[in-house]
Formats: structure tokens, sequence, C-alpha cells
């Protein structure tokens, strides 16, 4: 998974968009990691992978009463191929393991997994021979929600929370990984 | 003026059964299921039911009772609820097979009739007849006892595991299974063997299969990674 590295002590400076003359500006200063994770962390997509209970509290909390959009995580794609976001929402049997697996192979880079409710994070009360203990057995985890299941409004803290841990990733650093490690085919 | 609705008026139908079962009317009706059936196919009482209706059956004599139970017109069990199987390994103060297999019955015709089968199964001797063409539920009920239990229903057309998953090694609701040994899965079982069959069925050509593993998967979930 991504690793979350502080890339200058002092942090990022914040872009000051507000100051902005609307119909002037033509440039603005800032460095490029406050302004990647700007853009990562506000326009989330969402694969919504749910298999029990916390499915539904998810429909609360995507639908108009609670409204998870406003947390800049509305786009919910049916294809892990365009998403970068996948929340787990449910109890995952060892049967259905390999399934999210794969999804999350599918998904491009950079990506992040939300797990929520207590099934998906520790196996719940389904402390049998069927259940994975904690889908970090499987796909490493971002963000763990309590709950069984979670309010919506533990959702929208969880879209908070992950925006603050994109926050501090560093485009370039991961970057420069990603260069090292880049191996080229053909 | 037509008088060819008058024949259907006269004819009984199920809406003239009561809507409702009373604890006397299934009292009544075990009574007299177990009168008949103990006297057509030697079945006993179960002495471990205490407040229905449970037949002992020899498993020689399973299908053929369950034939009867199903058609007769005092009997039309139209519905097999489910069927299970009970480990009584260190039971207390049991002695006997270890397993039981339990057949749950509702007539859906006469609404008083509900009752259980059961045929009991060694340890060494796990065979017992398949009825999955007398109900068709039975083909995944006995799936599911099979996996479970390791019950072996003969003459089932494709008795493999219903729940859980193909890798899996031993029966885990028996008492000897350890509750908490999990057991990964490592491919997914893409029951193409199935699905083909289906579509087979239904008339289409099957021009390629696709293999639904991936080395990546296979690697993390044994524990590489």
């Amino acid at each position: 998974m991504t690793t979350a590295t502080q890339s200058q002590a002092s942090g990022p400076k914040p872009i000051d968009l507000a100051h902005q003359d609307a119909g002037q500006a033509s440039f603005l200063t800032t460095n490029i990691d406050a302004f990647i994770n700007w853009g990562r962390g506000n326009s989330l997509w969402p694969f919504p992978f749910g298999t029990a209970c916390c499915a539904i509290e998810y429909m609360a909390a995507m639908s108009s009463r609670f409204d998870f959009a406003r947390f800049a995580t509305e786009f919910m794609r049916f294809t892990p191929r365009q998403s970068d976001m996948l929340l787990v929402m449910g109890t995952v049997t060892y049967k259905q393991a390999p399934i999210l697996r794969r999804i999350w192979e599918q998904m491009a880079e950079p990506k992040w997994v939300l797990s929520f409710g207590a099934c998906a994070c520790s196996g719940g009360f389904y402390d049998c021979y069927c259940t994975v203990p904690g889908i970090d057995e499987i796909v490493p985890v971002d963000v763990y929600i309590a709950g069984c299941p979670p309010r919506p409004e533990a959702y929208m803290e969880a879209a908070m929370l992950l925006q603050e841990k994109i926050k501090d990733e560093s485009y370039m650093e991961q970057r420069r990984q990603g260069l090292q490690q880049k191996v080229y085919i053909g | 003026m037509s008088h060819s609705h008058e024949a259907h008026e006269t004819a009984k139908t199920w809406a003239d059964e009561p809507v409702a079962a009373t604890a006397q009317s299934r009292k009544d009706a075990q009574g007299s299921l177990f009168a008949l059936l103990n006297g057509k196919f030697g079945v006993t009482l179960d002495p471990l039911d205490s407040w229905g209706l449970t037949v002992v059956v020899e498993k020689a004599k399973l299908r053929e009772l369950m034939l009867f139970l199903r058609d007769d017109q005092a009997c039309l069990f139209t519905t097999l609820m489910d069927i299970t199987a009970v480990d009584c390994l260190n039971w207390p103060g049991h002695e006997g097979p270890r397993f039981s297999v339990v057949y749950i019955l509702r007539s859906l015709t006469h609404i008083s009739n509900r009752m259980r089968v059961k045929v009991w199964v060694e340890e060494d001797d796990l065979d017992v007849p398949s009825i999955h063409d007398i109900w068709k539920i039975a083909n995944w009920q006995e799936r599911e006892t099979f996996d479970q239990y390791g019950i072996q229903f003969v003459g089932h057309p494709n008795l493999k595991r219903l729940l859980n998953h193909h890798e899996f090694v031993g029966h885990p609701l028996r008492k000897d299974y350890p509750a908490q040994r999990r057991q990964k899965l490592s491919m997914n079982d893409p029951m193409l063997d199935q699905m083909e069959a289906r579509l087979k069925a239904q008339g289409y050509t099957i021009l390629d299969s696709i293999p639904e593993t991936s080395p990546q998967v296979e690697d993390v979930l044994k524990g590489g990674n």
C-alpha cells in the first residue's frame, strides 16, 4: 500500500484558492504534493464491496438525508478499474476472500481500503471456521471503522480520516519509488 | 343455462381444509401417522423427540418410506423442509451409531401433518440412499449435509461441497472438528462445470473456458508476499 511519508517537517502549504481573483488568476503557487493530495483527497471514487448489513447502512449514508457525497466521495463505480477507494462492508468468508483480493488487485494505484464494521475489521462475532478474522489478512487496510453496523456519521468520519491521511502522502516520493521499481518488459 | 360449474362446486378442494392446525389436530395426525407407518414400514418412535413426531427407519426402507410419505393420500408431505444430521459424539448417555440424518417434512395439503424421519448412520458406514429424485430440493440439502457432516448420499448426481470451499479438508459441524480451525482458499472455484452443463442443457454452445486464477492471488493467500 502507499506509504504515508511526510515530505516536509512543517507539512505542505495549503492552497489558498479563496483569495484568488477568479477572473484574473492565471497561476498559483504551491508545492506538488499539496496540489496532488488536494485533488486525490477530494475526488475519491468508491467501489462498494458490500456483503452484509453494513452495506445497507451505506445506502443510508449515500442517500439524501446524510449525503455521503458531501465528502467528495460521490462517484460510486461498480468496476475496480475506475475506482480508488475500496469500501469493504460486511462479513468476508474464506470462500469470498480470493474475490476481494482480486478486486483490490484490479484497482489502479493510488488506492485506499476502508474496512467498515466489526465483521470486516475483525470477523465480528463469527469466530468460526469459515469467516476471515479481519480483511487485513487479505488486503491492506487504511481506515478501520467500528460498529455493528456503523452509523452514517461513522462513514463520514471515515472519509474525513482518509482525506487527512491522503494529505500526508507524498506523490513525489511514490513516484521516485515507482521509477526505481519499474520493470520494462519486451 | 349451463350447469357445468356445479361439478366443481361439489368437488372437495384444499380450501376446505382448516386454515390453521390446532394442538389437538396435530396430536391426532401424529397418532394416525405413526400407526400407519409402523404397520407398513416397521418404524419406531424416537425417544429423543419429546414434543413432535419423529420416526426412526432403517436405511434400506428409507426411499420406500419417503415415496409413500410424498404420495399417499393420508400423508401428502409435499414439502421437504430440510435435511440435516446430528453428531452424537460425546452425547451424554448415548449408545449406538454416531450420526443420525434427519428429514423434516411438512404437508401443505393436510395442515396438521408435520414430522421428522430419522436414519441412524454408523461412523464406518456413512452411506445413506439419496432422495434427490423424490424432492428436488433434496439435491442441495444433501450436498450441505455431506459438506458439514460427511454423510455419503448414494445415488446423488453431484455430491460436492455446497457451503465450504472446494479446498476445505474435513467436515466442520462434526463435534471433533475444532470450530476455529480456519482454512484458506487459494483459488476460486469458478463452478464452470455446473454452469456449462446448464448452458448446454439450454442449447448453448461452449466455445472456450476462461481460467479463473491469477498467480499473485495464489501467492498472497498461501502466505507469500
